[in-house]
């Protein structure tokens, strides 16, 4: 019997912006720094990584839309050059990711199971999406750790928010059993930014930190809320408030991460260790974790002791 | 005469795709014989509008001379890739980009190698047979925050540049008509647009884009965008619009039905 576990889960937003910041060889345009705050909250999320040795990272990103079904890439490795349409002037950046084939068929037979509509993604031409690049490279530049990509099916927008949760909540269990038969020990990623509202003028440079702040100041505040909510551990009361949060805030968990994460990891009202908070082009992001082995609820915890 | 030639067509990968479908088979044909009458106008350039190219900041227009890459759809991976090989006329297009930040558009280029050209304006190239070094592009993204009246702006930005060159224009908008969709797996031969409700607001709204009543359009063309939700709100129609200076004779519907359940149509307009 194998047994494999959700070993932590972090919500790992995606701008381009703050990829563009690190310079990486790998990009291609070159900055003069900026977002430190959301970078340094990188930089502890990759110390919980490395300490967590996973076998696999999950992602599950809002910028590989799929409208039938919920696709998962099927393909070994896959590498090219990935250029964000909307920032491309931040984000040309040449990949090469390995992906575990064997853990996404059985995520996609899973949600099979569960009454979802699921595929595999085998074209070896596909490009892989900026959403899932950022949020890998971030929590892990050394690319060393195999991947399971989901994309982010429009149910929340095309249904209903309500109908399109469910299906996010469906897509979770089924990955949870998924990784529990595998046998590995896996980190989930919620590609998500907080409050989406942004600005519609780019500053000369993109990195001028003295433009940058909150858009909207009701975003602010309902990332405000919601963060302390999550720090306080009170999920329940996240998960009844967050689709007045996506209304009033817009927020981009709308496409369904957050749940998929969370519906995966049995919606533990565990107290997230927030690893920073900044804003990009006026939008909320929150780099955040919920250490299911540091907690005590993975069985790994238990093995150990 | 600036303008020559305008289209609406469809965007979706299906036809090109799977080429052995027999309802689908029809949007090829029709972009065909679409992309003939384009050509038989003796354009110079085509502004092309693709719902399918998003922008959130500013308006982007495709500033690269020359776009080939093989092009695999976000959604349709299984069917196969796409081949692409598009000019763009650079000029007219930094024309257009200067133009806008003069009348308060913000506004800027994409000149990028790997830049990822949407499904849609691949779509309409390719099966329009334009985009040539002979017949270039300028393509204009669809910025989210536009609305019907932004987007007819924009579109008569690009005209009155194309004027001030001497160019003659044809122009395309580039998206579906209802937004219902099949979000299980039907086999190909039985598709049909989804609500019957939707398929009669499409060929409502197909008749008087037929009789070019344009009053009549715009007083229905809010509730049809609501209630067949319609793809982007029927933007890349209103880009017509805007490129034919709010008026039209009439138009030839070359075909109509349905991709997966949405509304689509090839149709040529009468300047």
């Amino acid at each position: 019997m194998a047994n494999g576990e959700i070993i932590s889960g972090f919500l790992a937003p995606h701008p381009p912006h703050i990829l563009y910041a690190e310079n990486p060889p790998q990009n291609e345009p070159r900055s003069q720094g900026g977002w430190e705050q959301l970078r340094w909250a990188y930089e502890r999320a990759r110390a919980s990584v490395e300490a967590l040795k996973p076998d696999v990272l999950l992602v599950h990103s809002p910028h590989w839309i799929t409208s039938v079904g919920h696709h998962f890439i099927g393909v070994e490795h896959l590498a090219g050059r990935s250029v964000d349409p909307i920032f491309p002037n931040l984000f040309r950046f040449d990949y090469s990711i390995k992906f575990d084939v064997e853990l996404a068929e059985a995520c996609c037979e899973e949600g099979r199971k569960a009454g979802l509509q699921t595929k595999m993604m085998r074209n070896p031409r596909f490009r892989v999406d900026y959403g899932t690049i950022t949020a890998l490279h971030m929590i892990r530049p050394q690319w060393d750790i195999p991947v399971v990509s989901i994309s982010a099916n429009n149910t929340p927008y095309y249904l209903s928010m309500e109908e399109g949760q469910v299906e996010m909540d469906l897509l979770g269990k089924a990955t949870r059993e998924a990784i529990a038969k595998s046998g590995k020990r896996a980190v989930l990623l919620a590609s998500n930014t907080l409050s989406h509202w942004h600005f519609h003028q780019e500053p000369e440079p993109p990195e001028d930190m003295t433009q940058e702040h909150p858009q909207s100041q009701l975003g602010y505040q309902w990332d405000m809320r919601m963060i302390e909510l999550m720090r306080r551990g009170e999920m329940n009361e996240v998960f009844r408030l967050l689709p007045q949060f996506i209304d009033e805030a817009f927020a981009e968990v709308k496409s369904g991460a957050f749940t998929w994460m969370h519906a995966a990891m049995q919606y533990p009202q565990l107290a997230a260790e927030l690893h920073g908070y900044g804003t990009v082009i006026g939008t909320g992001n929150a780099v955040m974790e919920w250490n299911l082995l540091k907690a005590g609820l993975a069985r790994a915890a238990a093995e150990a002791a | 005469m600036t303008l020559v030639s305008a289209f609406l067509v469809h965007g979706s990968p299906l036809p090109q795709l799977c080429p052995d479908v027999p309802n689908w088979q029809r949007f090829r044909q029709a972009m065909q014989q679409a992309g003939a009458a384009l050509r038989a106008s003796r354009p110079d350039v085509v502004l092309l509008y693709s719902t399918q190219w998003f922008a959130v900041l500013d308006e982007i227009w495709l500033t690269r001379r020359r776009s080939e890459d093989i092009h695999v759809d976000e959604n349709w991976h299984e069917f196969g890739e796409m081949a692409y090989d598009l000019y763009s006329d650079v000029s007219l297009a930094n024309a257009c980009i200067e133009a806008c930040r003069a009348k308060g558009v913000n506004a800027r280029g994409a000149d990028y190698q790997g830049f990822p050209i949407d499904t849609g304006t691949i779509v309409a190239s390719t099966a329009l047979s334009v985009g040539s070094e002979a017949l270039p592009l300028v393509v204009a993204s669809n910025n989210l925050y536009d609305n019907a009246e932004a987007t007819e702006k924009l579109a008569a930005i690009a005209v009155a540049c194309a004027a001030e060159q001497g160019k003659r224009v044809a122009v395309v908008g580039v998206g579906g008509l209802s937004g219902s969709l099949f979000t299980k797996p039907i086999e190909a031969q039985d598709d049909r647009i989804v609500h019957a409700e939707e398929d009669a607001w499409n060929r409502k709204v197909l008749a008087l884009i037929e009789a070019g009543d344009v009053d009549a359009l715009r007083e229905v063309l809010p509730a049809y965008a609501a209630e067949a939700r319609v793809d982007m709100g029927f933007k890349h129609f209103h880009w017509l619009l805007g490129a034919l200076g709010g008026r039209f004779q009439g138009a030839t519907v070359h075909h109509y039905g349905a991709l997966y359940g949405s509304g689509a149509a090839v149709v040529e307009f009468n300047p």
